[in-house]
C-alpha cells in the first residue's frame, strides 16, 4: 500500500474519536512513506479534520495509535507532536501578525534551534551564530515558495495566496518528516493553487512526506500519489487517484452523492 | 440568636451591594466581551453626583438619587460612544477597549477628586438613622434601604433578561456577536445600552453605599474588587451568579471579621484570597455561564 | 560589522552619559535621576511580560516591593550579610513568582490580569498589617545604607550601581527579544495555538517569562529600598501599577525603546507640568493614555517611525 516505495514513516492504526454520542473516527488505519503525498477526502463529516487534529495533537484520540518511525505520539499535546517533526499548516492562514514574514519563519524553525536560553539571553557568540544561519535557511525557503522579495515584508501586506505560501514556508523552516496541510486549496485561486499544488509537489522530492486533507477533487487528484477515504468516519478505500475513482464504495459515498445532487 | 440575625442583616446588607457591583460588570461583559474596570469609579461618581442632588441642592431624595443614576448613566453611554465604539468599528482588538477603559479609571478618579475635592463627603440617608423594630432586633434603617433597594434592582435586571425582548436581544449578542446582528438587533444600541445600564447599576451600589461611609474620590476601586470577586465567585453569565456571589463573599468577609482571630485590616484580603481561591480552583464560579461569552 | 561597531558604540555613549550624571547630579535632581533609572528598568522588564509575551499581569509592583522588603527584613531583622541577603531575596522572589505563574497559566485571558491585581494587592494589605515585623503602614525606615568591597552604596556610587543594573536589564531583554526565545513569546503572544503547533511550549514560555521579569522587578526593589533607606507599602499600591502599565502604553508596547522613552516621558511630565497640573498630574496620564490608545496604538515610538520614514522617502541607492 505504498505510493512510492519509501520506508514507513507514519502508522495510523485502529484510530477512533467520539463527541459524545457521535462518532467522528472510528477505527481508521493508513500509513504515510517518505516523500509520499497522501490525501484524506470524503464528504462533509467524514472525519477528516478529526482525523488531521488526532495527528496533530490538537484532539486526543480515544483508541488507537500513530507511530512516528517507532515511537508512539498518539496523546502527545501539539507542542510536542512539532517538535517530533510533524508540522502543519492552518486551513485559515495563521501568521504572527505581530512578526514580519522573515520572523514568522523563524519561529517555525523553533524545534531546530540547539542555543540554550541563557546563551539567547546574554546574546552570545554561539545563539548569533545559529541564529544567522537560520536566518539564511529562511531566506533560502522563501525563495523556494515563491516568496523571495517579501522577506521583510509586514504578514498583513500579503495576499491570501502569499499568506498560505507563508504557511508552507513556516512548516518548512522545521526539516519537519512530515508536514499536515489542513485544505491547502480552500479559497485560493486555480492560478494561485496550481502554484501551491508544484510547492507542494516540491516538497515531497525533498523527501518530506506530505499529509493532507482537501475538498478540492480537481487539485487533489493530480497531486496525490494515494488517496485515503473516508466516509462516516470509516476507511472505506485507499489507493491511487486512478483506482479510488474507479472503487464503487467511493462513487456511492462521495463522487457519486455529489454527482448525483449536481445531476 | 440575635447576633446571628443582625450579621445577616448586615451580610444581606454588604451582598446587595456588591451583587449590584458584580451585576455592573456582566452588563457590559455579557454583550460586549470587555472587561471593564470602570464599573467602580462610576459608583463613585453617582455618590458625589448624589452629594450635589441631595446635600448641596436639596432635592427631595427620589428625584435626587435618579438625577444621580441618570447623570452616571449618561457618562457610561457617552464614554461608549467616544471611547469604545470607535476602537470596535476599527477592527481593533478587544484588548485595546479594555486598556482605554482602565486609562478611563483614572480620567474618572482624579476627575471627581478635582471637581468634588478628595475629603469625605456626607450623603443624607433618605430615610434617616433610625432603626425599625422587628421582633428581637432592631435594623439600621439604612441597612433596609440597601437591601430593599438592592433586592428590587436585581429582581428587576433578573426580570429584564428573562421576561423581555430587550433581555433576550443582550442574550443573543452575547452568545452569537454576528448572528445576532444578522437577525437584525441593532449592535450599536445594545452597547450603548449595556454601559448606561452598567454605569447605573454600579451607581445604584455608589449611592447606596455613600451615606454609610461618605463619599469620598478612592472609594471606587474597593468597590470594583468586591464586585469582581463576587462576579467570578457566582460564575460570569448569569444574575442569579451574582446574586449568590455577592451573598458569599459578604458572609465570608463578615464571618471572619467577627469570628477569626485575625487583625481586621487583614478583613480587607478576603475579596481577594476568595477571588484567587475561585480562579484557581473552579474558574466557571458556583452557577456555571449560560451560552458562552 | 558597521551595525556592530555603531551598536557597541551606542552602547558605550549610554554608560558614558549615565555614569557622568551619576558622578554630577547632586540633591533633587540625583534623586529624581535615580527614581527614574529605577522605574525605567521595571519598565524595560514589563515591556517584556506585556508587549512581548502578551502577559497582562498587575504585580510587577509587588515584586518591585517584596524585593525591597525581602532584603531589607533579610538584612536588617536577621543581620545577614548584603550578598547572601540579596541571593535569598532573588530565591524568594523566584519561587513566589512561579507560585503565581504555575496556576496562573490556566486562567485565560483578562483572567490572568484579575488573578495577579488580587495577588498584588494581597501583598499591600499584608505588608500593612504585618505590625513590627513589616513596619505595618508606616513601612521600614532608619536602616543604613551597605557597603560592599569597602564602598557605601549611597550618593553617587549608588547611582553608578542603579545605572549599571538598567543597563543590564536593558541589553539581556534586547538580546531576549532578538533571539529565538523572543520570537517564541511574541508568536504566544499573537496566536498561542499557532505557536504550538511550531512547537513552542506555551505554559512554560509565559512561566519562564512571568518568573524572569518578576524576579528581576525583583531585584531592581533592592536597589530600590536603599535609594532612600525607606520601604512603604503605599508606593507599591495598583496606582504605581497602573503608571507602569501606562508608560509602556504610551512609549509602545513591544518595543525597548518604547518603555524607556514612555517611562521617561511619564516621569518627566510632572517635572514641567507641575505648576499647571499641581497634583492631577494622574488625571493628565489618564487622559493621554486614552488618546495615545485611540490614535497612536504603537505609541510615540510608532509616531517617532512614521516621522523617521518620512524624513527619508528614498532608500539611499
Amino acid at each position: 500500500m505504498s505510493g512510492t516505495g519509501g520506508r514507513t514513516l507514519l502508522t495510523v492504526r485502529g484510530l477512533a474519536k467520539r463527541f459524545g454520542g457521535l462518532v467522528a473516527v472510528d477505527d481508521v488505519d493508513f500509513d504515510l512513506d517518505d516523500g509520499e503525498i497522501l490525501g484524506i477526502i470524503g464528504p462533509n463529516g467524514a472525519g477528516k479534520t478529526t482525523t488531521f487534529n488526532l495527528i496533530a495533537g490538537a484532539l486526543r484520540a480515544d483508541a488507537g495509535s500513530i507511530r512516528l518511525r517507532d515511537a508512539e505520539i498518539a496523546g502527545l499535546p501539539a507542542h510536542k507532536v512539532a517538535a517530533r517533526g510533524i508540522l502543519r499548516t492552518f486551513q485559515h492562514n495563521r501568521p504572527f501578525k505581530g512578526m514580519n514574514v522573515l520572523e514568522n519563519l523563524l519561529v517555525g524553525a523553533h524545534r531546530r534551534v540547539r542555543a540554550r536560553p541563557w546563551a539567547a539571553a546574554l546574546g552570545l557568540p554561539s545563539a548569533r551564530r545559529e541564529d544567522a544561519a537560520l536566518a539564511a535557511a529562511a531566506r533560502e525557503t522563501l525563495a523556494f515558495v515563491g516568496l523571495g522579495d517579501h522577506a521583510a515584508s509586514d504578514v498583513s501586506k500579503l495576499s491570501f495566496g502569499q499568506g498560505r505560501l507563508l504557511e508552507c514556508a513556516r512548516a518548512l523552516m522545521g526539516e519537519p518528516a512530515i508536514i499536515l496541510f489542513d485544505e491547502p486549496a480552500a479559497g485560493l485561486t486555480s492560478v494561485e493553487a496550481e502554484r501551491l499544488g508544484g510547492v507542494i509537489r516540491g516538497i515531497a522530492a525533498r523527501g518530506i512526506a506530505v499529509l493532507l486533507i482537501e475538498h478540492d477533487m480537481r487539485f487533489l487528484l493530480p497531486l496525490a500519489h494515494r488517496v485515503v477515504v473516508l466516509d462516516r468516519g470509516a476507511k472505506i478505500a485507499d489507493g491511487t487517484p486512478a483506482a479510488i475513482s474507479r472503487e464503487p464504495a467511493v462513487i456511492e459515498a462521495y463522487l457519486g452523492r455529489h454527482a448525483g445532487a449536481a445531476a | 440568636m440575635t447576633d446571628l440575625l443582625e450579621l445577616a442583616v448586615s451580610i444581606l446588607e454588604a451582598g446587595g451591594i456588591y451583587a449590584l457591583m458584580a451585576l455592573a460588570y456582566l452588563v457590559v461583559l455579557r454583550p460586549t466581551g470587555i472587561i471593564n474596570f470602570a464599573v467602580g469609579e462610576w459608583a463613585t461618581l453617582a455618590s458625589f453626583f448624589s452629594v450635589a442632588t441631595l446635600g448641596w441642592w436639596n432635592l427631595p431624595y427620589i428625584p435626587g438619587a435618579v438625577l444621580a443614576l441618570a447623570g452616571v448613566a449618561a457618562i457610561g453611554a457617552l464614554t461608549e460612544q467616544a471611547t469604545v465604539r470607535p476602537m470596535i468599528e476599527r477592527g481593533a482588538p478587544i484588548l485595546t477597549p479594555i486598556l482605554i477603559l482602565l486609562g478611563m479609571v483614572v480620567v474618572y478618579r482624579e476627575a471627581a477628586a478635582l471637581g468634588f475635592g478628595t475629603q469625605n463627603l456626607r450623603v443624607p440617608p433618605p430615610l434617616g438613622f433610625g432603626r425599625i423594630d422587628l421582633g428581637p432586633i432592631a435594623i439600621p434603617m439604612q441597612s433596609a434601604v440597601v437591601i430593599a433597594v438592592s433586592g428590587i434592582m436585581l429582581a428587576g435586571t433578573w426580570a429584564f433578561f428573562e421576561r423581555t425582548i430587550w433581555g433576550k436581544a443582550f442574550q443573543a449578542v452575547a452568545i452569537d456577536r454576528v448572528a445576532a446582528g444578522l437577525m437584525g438587533i441593532n449592535l450599536r444600541l445594545v452597547a450603548a445600552f449595556s454601559f448606561a445600564g452598567g454605569a447605573a447599576i454600579a451607581g445604584t451600589a455608589g449611592v447606596l453605599q455613600a451615606p454609610l461611609t461618605s463619599a469620598h474620590y478612592l472609594m471606587g476601586l474597593p468597590l470594583a474588587i468586591k464586585g469582581f470577586s463576587a462576579l467570578v465567585i457566582g460564575g460570569v453569565g448569569r444574575v442569579e451568579g451574582c446574586i449568590l456571589g455577592g451573598l458569599v463573599l459578604a458572609a465570608c468577609e463578615r464571618l471572619v471579621m467577627r469570628y477569626a482571630p485575625i487583625p481586621s485590616g487583614f478583613a480587607i484580603g478576603v475579596p481577594l484570597l476568595l477571588m484567587i481561591l475561585f480562579l484557581l480552583v473552579r474558574p466557571t464560579g458556583l452557577i456555571g455561564a449560560r451560552g458562552r461569552t | 560589522m558597521n551595525a556592530k561597531l555603531a551598536a557597541a558604540i551606542g552602547w558605550l555613549a549610554g554608560a558614558a552619559i549615565l555614569a557622568a550624571l551619576s558622578l554630577t547630579l547632586t540633591g533633587y535632581h540625583a534623586d529624581l535621576f535615580r527614581k527614574l533609572l529605577l522605574t525605567a528598568t521595571l519598565a524595560v522588564g514589563y515591556n517584556f511580560q506585556f508587549g512581548f509575551a502578551g502577559q497582562i499581569a498587575f504585580s510587577h509592583y509587588a515584586f518591585y516591593g517584596i524585593g525591597a522588603y525581602a532584603i531589607t527584613i533579610l538584612s536588617t531583622r536577621f543581620g545577614l550579610a548584603l550578598p547572601v541577603a540579596a541571593l535569598a531575596t532573588i530565591g524568594l522572589s523566584a519561587l513566589l513568582a512561579l507560585m503565581v505563574a504555575i496556576p496562573a497559566n490556566r486562567l485565560e485571558g483578562f483572567y490572568i490580569a484579575l488573578a495577579t491585581l488580587a495577588f498584588a494587592q494581597l501583598f499591600v494589605v499584608v505588608m500593612v498589617q504585618g505590625g513590627d515585623f513589616t513596619g505595618g503602614p508606616d513601612g521600614l525606615f532608619g536602616f543604613d545604607a551597605p557597603t560592599i568591597f569597602g564602598a557605601r552604596l549611597a550618593g553617587a556610587n549608588f547611582m553608578l550601581v542603579v545605572s549599571a543594573l538598567f543597563l543590564a536589564n536593558l541589553a539581556l531583554f534586547a538580546a531576549l527579544g532578538r533571539s529565538w526565545f523572543g520570537r517564541a513569546c511574541r508568536a504566544v503572544r499573537d496566536d498561542p495555538e499557532a505557536a504550538a503547533a511550531m512547537g513552542v511550549d506555551v505554559a512554560r514560555t509565559r512561566i519562564a517569562v512571568f518568573t524572569l521579569t518578576s524576579s528581576l522587578a525583583a531585584v531592581a526593589g533592592m536597589a530600590y529600598a536603599f535609594a532612600d533607606n525607606f520601604v512603604n507599602p503605599f508606593v507599591f499600591g495598583i496606582d504605581a501599577m497602573f503608571v507602569l502599565l501606562f508608560m509602556v502604553l504610551i512609549g509602545g508596547a513591544g518595543r525597548h525603546a518604547g518603555a524607556v522613552v514612555g517611562c521617561v516621558f511619564l516621569f518627566m511630565l510632572p517635572e514641567y507640568l507641575g505648576d499647571l497640573v499641581g497634583r492631577f498630574h494622574l488625571l493628565a496620564y489618564g487622559i493621554l493614555m486614552v488618546v495615545v490608545m485611540m490614535f497612536l496604538p504603537n505609541g510615540i515610538i510608532g509616531l517617532w517611525d512614521r516621522l523617521a520614514k518620512r524624513l527619508r522617502p528614498e532608500p539611499a541607492r
